[in-house]
């Protein structure tokens, strides 16, 4: 699975014959990966509004008018408008800022916290999205597919949580033994699918799924049985996490935001997966290993080692992530964690595609899925409109820039040749 | 099949059928020592025969079949540790999947056997084996529909990952139409239009922008289940009518239906399963005899090739993978048809359990009904499991099914050949 497809520039960037200037700039405007990613954006928010569109009563009963008189038309180009307007809005609102509460705070001086909250929020909820999606990201450069990540982050939250809450050290010790606790339950879940795929070829995307509902289903075993299960407790709910053991907002618990310094433990993140993936030699094997397995063995790279250390990397990542989740928001953990649509581990595929596997672009995406989430909820909150909306919008904005061809050919971006991609997957056997 | 697959049998598959020898070998053990020395030597197991809800009516009656528990499974394991030091030895070069299969099968009963143990600390000292039957064929019915479709697409070339997001649209519309015009028919028909559409969207990304396909694949069963939860909470929420959870009617089949054991769990089934039934034969058939199934499995196996002789491989592929996908979208109607109302995530990865037995099955119908028999088989007891003497949490149990997927994927792949090309590309000059 070398060079993934959502690659378009690989193949475009090669002629580079001197052209005339306007026309180069205008070429690579339209081939320029940031500009796929934003007329795929612009489409997956079509795709949002269409879904909004036909499963809204009130805009459907206003189409249905459309004959009754001769304004109907108008009428319910006005009620689609509202509609998908008012949940973008909020959706606006909720993750990036109020306008209204940015001018009040503006003119007054008073009630920042509620004008920052959306974006405290964004950056909260980007945090382990980040960390989960650098795991991703390592992976697909090295030609391998994690799709395991949301079961490698519950159980890397899972055995940080035992850590820090069973065991009792000062901070100084605690909050480094808690995250590194968090890393080696997600690299031991990496390291399972990785063994399997190194030495008997089992496809890694369905030993990765099928070893998410084994964790999912330790998680609940785990939250239900004694040791871990918060005292007195019948619920599925852990035990609290020690406050030596959790992140703390930036700002002070008095602040009332929650962004906290897991983003410190981000940053070093994603620092590590650049120096990882562009300085370091075992990084250049994995990106080797990635673009061309046959030249990767004949330059005496170990395959098996290489997909071993790929997933306990990308698995110990997602570890790191569920942990800072854990220590950062809840400081405990029940039967639903990152379970269903809070599943950051699924989020990060689409978010590593975005960002094209590359520490930058992972940081840019995360921070837009975030904002999609939490602006989700907001939207959820005002509008009624269901939260899942925004997985639908991620989803198909990642599908698009999967397919650069079919953007290029919706906006009409130049007569567009299907370009031979190498293909990233290699089916079952390889 | 036979001579590749003997040509195959190099050094790396002798190896590999002494690994999944040795797997087998260490089922046998673990049978024995947990299961026959795990009950007491004066326990005994009952088995019955009669189904609960025809017992009245039931113009049969089959006795109860009482075992020693300790002796009968230290003959079943004997017989698992005999199959695997027999593969171990011979490497049979044919035959080891079915051995693997039988072992798989026999360690079920063995479980079985030492889950009714009397006496046991639960009251539920027997195993009702057609009940059980009859529940595992719900499962095994939609894990069949799942791996049909992925015979489907697989064979002609496509990977398709997505079948778990066939089922969830199917379910979804599935529900609606039976809720709102109480017919299956039209559920069905719905099912597989929906299942089709998710299978062209797949086979459009696949094999007109030559996308990957199993990103696609993955994106899709992921918009699937958002789009099914966001219109899950739009739709039904607030219009429980129209997901009522109406379940599919038995339909008795007149003479057959009154065969013991075998009659209530083959002939006495929804419509679904009798749908099921004819399209393993159907496709087996189209597969393996006709022109048409010639044409698929040469674009499965060279599409190059089959261009040459002018085959038309991007048709061949666009129309199988809309039929698989239209296939598995009747399964997740089946699934919705026999679980209830539609909920979103009800699925719980039967769709990839499905690619999993398809891959057991050797990519072939009847290879996929076998192992999803096992698989459903599988992933009934880790439900039912509790309520007889096991002294392990209902969570560790529910793993199993997921754990023997990993355990047959790890195993097999490699020994068994994938269509060669299978999920690659194909774009013609």
């Amino acid at each position: 699975m070398s060079d993934l497809s959502t690659d378009p520039q690989a193949p475009a960037s090669a002629p580079s014959a001197p052209a005339a200037p306007a026309r180069r700039r205008w070429r690579l405007n339209s081939r320029s990966p940031i500009m796929i990613t934003f007329y795929a954006l612009i489409l997956g928010l079509v795709v949002g509004a269409l879904v909004i569109i036909t499963t809204t009563p009130a805009v459907l009963d206003s189409w249905r008018g459309i004959f009754h008189s001769g304004t109907g038309i108008f009428r319910a180009l006005k009620v689609t408008w509202d509609n998908v307007g008012a949940a973008y809005r909020s959706m606006f609102n909720g993750a990036v800022v109020n306008p209204a509460n940015l001018w009040h705070s503006i003119t007054t001086g008073q009630g920042w916290e509620a004008t920052l909250t959306p974006l405290s929020e964004t950056l909260t909820y980007a945090t382990p999205l980040i960390i989960t999606s650098l795991g991703v990201g390592i992976a697909f450069q090295t030609g391998l597919f994690n799709i395991g990540a949301n079961g490698q982050a519950v159980l890397g939250g899972v055995t940080g949580a035992v850590v820090g809450s069973m065991v009792h050290v000062p901070m100084i010790v605690h909050l480094p033994l808690t995250l590194a606790c968090g890393f080696a339950g997600g690299a031991l879940a990496g390291l399972v699918p990785g063994f399997l795929k190194a030495y008997t070829g089992a496809h890694e995307v369905i030993v990765t799924i099928m070893f998410n509902y084994v964790i999912y289903a330790f998680l609940l075993f785990s939250v239900l049985s004694t040791p871990f299960q918060q005292p007195g407790q019948q619920n599925d709910i852990s035990r609290t996490m020690d406050s030596s053991a959790q992140l703390h907002p930036l700002f002070g618990a008095a602040s009332g935001l929650r962004v906290n310094y897991g983003i410190v433990v981000a940053a070093l993140a994603v620092a590590f997966a650049w120096w990882f993936l562009e300085r370091s030699s075992m990084g250049f094997d994995f990106r080797v290993t990635g673009a061309n397995p046959a030249a990767a063995k004949a330059s005496g790279i170990n395959a098996k080692v290489v997909i071993i250390l790929v997933f306990v990397i990308s698995g110990g990542l997602s570890g790191l992530a569920g942990v800072v989740q854990v220590a950062s928001t809840t400081h405990y953990i029940d039967g639903g964690f990152l379970i269903g649509s809070a599943g950051i581990g699924f989020t990060a595929i689409t978010v590593a595609l975005l960002g094209r596997n590359k520490p930058g672009g992972i940081v840019w995406a995360s921070l837009l899925f975030a904002a999609l989430g939490v602006g989700g909820r907001a939207m959820q909150g005002t509008t009624g409109i269901p939260l899942d909306l925004a997985s639908v919008i991620q989803s198909a904005i990642v599908l698009f820039v999967a397919t650069p061809v079919l953007v290029k050919e919706i906006f009409r971006l130049r007569a567009a040749p299907v370009v031979k991609l190498e293909l990233a997957t290699k089916g079952w056997g390889a | 099949m036979s001579v590749t697959e003997q040509s195959v049998a190099s050094e790396v598959s002798n190896r590999r059928v002494r690994v999944i020898a040795l797997m087998m070998g260490v089922i046998g053990l673990f049978s024995l020592v947990v299961f026959a020395f795990g009950s007491v030597s004066s326990a005994h197991s009952s088995f019955l025969f009669n189904p609960v809800n025809l017992s009245e009516s039931a113009p049969w009656h089959v006795g109860t079949l009482t075992l020693n528990s300790r002796l009968a499974d230290v003959l079943l394991a004997l017989v698992m540790i005999a199959l695997a030091a027999e593969t171990f030895i011979r490497r049979p070069a044919r035959g080891v999947m079915w051995r693997f299969g039988g072992v798989a099968v026999l360690f079920l009963l063995a479980l079985l056997i030492w889950a009714a143990r009397s006496p046991g600390p639960s009251p539920v000292s027997f195993v009702n084996l057609t009940a059980l039957l009859i529940g595992s064929s719900e499962v095994t019915m939609v894990l069949v529909f799942g791996s049909l479709s992925g015979v489907m697409c697989e064979r002609s070339g496509v990977v398709n990952i997505a079948i778990e997001g066939q089922f969830i649209g199917g379910a979804f519309v599935g529900s609606m139409l039976a809720s709102t015009t109480h017919n299956f028919i039209y559920a069905a028909i719905g099912g597989a239009v929906v299942g089709g559409a998710i299978g062209w969207i797949l086979a459009f990304f696949a094999l007109r922008y030559l996308s990957d396909q199993i990103i696609v694949g993955v994106v899709l069963v992921t918009m699937l289940g958002s789009l099914s939860s966001y219109l899950n909470l739009q739709v039904f929420t607030p219009f429980p009518q129209y997901n009522t959870g109406t379940l599919a009617p038995n339909l008795a089949i007149p003479l057959l239906s009154k065969i013991p054991v075998v009659g209530p769990v083959l002939f006495n089934q929804s419509g679904f399963f009798y749908l099921m039934l004819i399209l393993i034969g159907v496709i087996s058939f189209a597969l393996f005899k006709t022109r048409y199934g010639l044409h698929v499995r040469a674009v499965g196996e060279h599409p190059r090739a089959a261009a040459t002789v002018g085959i038309n491989v991007v048709r061949v592929r666009y129309v199988n993978v809309v039929l698989g996908g239209a296939i598995a979208g009747v399964g997740g109607v089946a699934f919705m048809a026999s679980q209830g109302q539609f909920q979103p995530n009800y699925t719980s990865g039967l769709g990839y359990i499905a690619l999993a037995a398809m891959i057991f099955g050797r990519w072939r119908p009847s290879g996929a009904v076998v192992a999803s028999v096992i698989f459903g088989l599988s992933v009934y007891l880790s439900y039912t499991l509790t309520s007889y003497q096991v002294p392990v949490s209902l969570y560790v149990l529910q793993m199993f099914p997921y754990l023997i997927t990993i355990a047959v994927v790890a195993g097999l792949i490699g020994r068994v050949r994938a269509p060669a090309a299978d999920g690659v590309a194909y774009h013609h000059d």
